[in-house]
């Protein structure tokens, strides 16, 4: 539990939550290993999953939206960082394919509906991991706009 | 808490994704940054975002060496 609280407490997410909120979240993540290439989620698929990469790095690929083409890597997440957050808000499909870049990436997942539960229930937390996932996919899209991809 | 900071690291001058990734170390101009495989300068820093809490927001613009 220690370890999984330490990994909370390094990601932007869960910034401001106290003790007993990151322990209520760590009580609900499940720890995922991921070979190097191996896949975390496909674009366009179906996903229930939250991830915070805690080691290792993992690469956004994004197909173009006819579908042909190369897939284009539009960044490379490390330590600290959420993958499938739109999925988790929207409900929608996966936005892009995310992959492994290390072999041994560690990644913890929550599961949507025990989070959002959660959220739910305390809803100080819930503000909290909501305005940061806002403030996170805000920060995504500045690095977006820098990089030009 | 010691600061954190969350740094979008851009790549100018070639094709490259860039990364984000957080540290515990404030990134400086000629600091050395492994991205994946590589190693790149930092050749520019800025706040890219007010910082919250223990956590600092910065740009960091990279040059392979």
């Amino acid at each position: 539990m220690d370890d999984v609280l330490s990994v909370l407490r390094q990601a932007a997410l869960f910034e401001g939550l106290s003790q007993q909120e990151l322990q209520a979240i760590a009580a609900l993540c499940q720890v995922r290993t991921f070979r190097s290439g191996e896949i975390i989620t496909t674009q366009g698929e179906h996903g229930d999953e939250l991830y915070v990469v805690s080691q290792g790095f993992v690469e956004v690929t994004l197909m173009n939206s006819a579908g042909g083409g190369e897939p284009r890597t539009v960044v490379q997440l490390g330590p600290g960082q959420i993958v499938g957050e739109m999925s988790l808000v929207d409900r929608g499909p996966r936005s892009a394919t995310v992959r492994s870049l290390t072999d041994g990436a560690l990644l913890h997942a929550l599961k949507r509906d025990a989070f959002l539960q959660l959220c739910q229930t305390d809803t100080h937390l819930g503000y909290l991991v909501m305005r940061n996932m806002a403030a996170d996919l805000s920060f995504k899209l500045r690095h977006r706009m820098l990089t030009g991809r | 808490m010691p600061a954190i900071y969350k740094v979008s690291y851009v790549v100018i001058g070639e094709e490259h994704p860039g990364a984000i990734l957080n540290t515990d170390k404030e990134p400086r101009l000629d600091d050395l940054v492994r991205i994946g495989a590589r190693e790149f300068r930092v050749v520019e820093v800025q706040e890219l975002i007010p910082p919250h809490g223990e956590f600092h927001f910065l740009h960091a613009s990279l040059k392979a060496p």
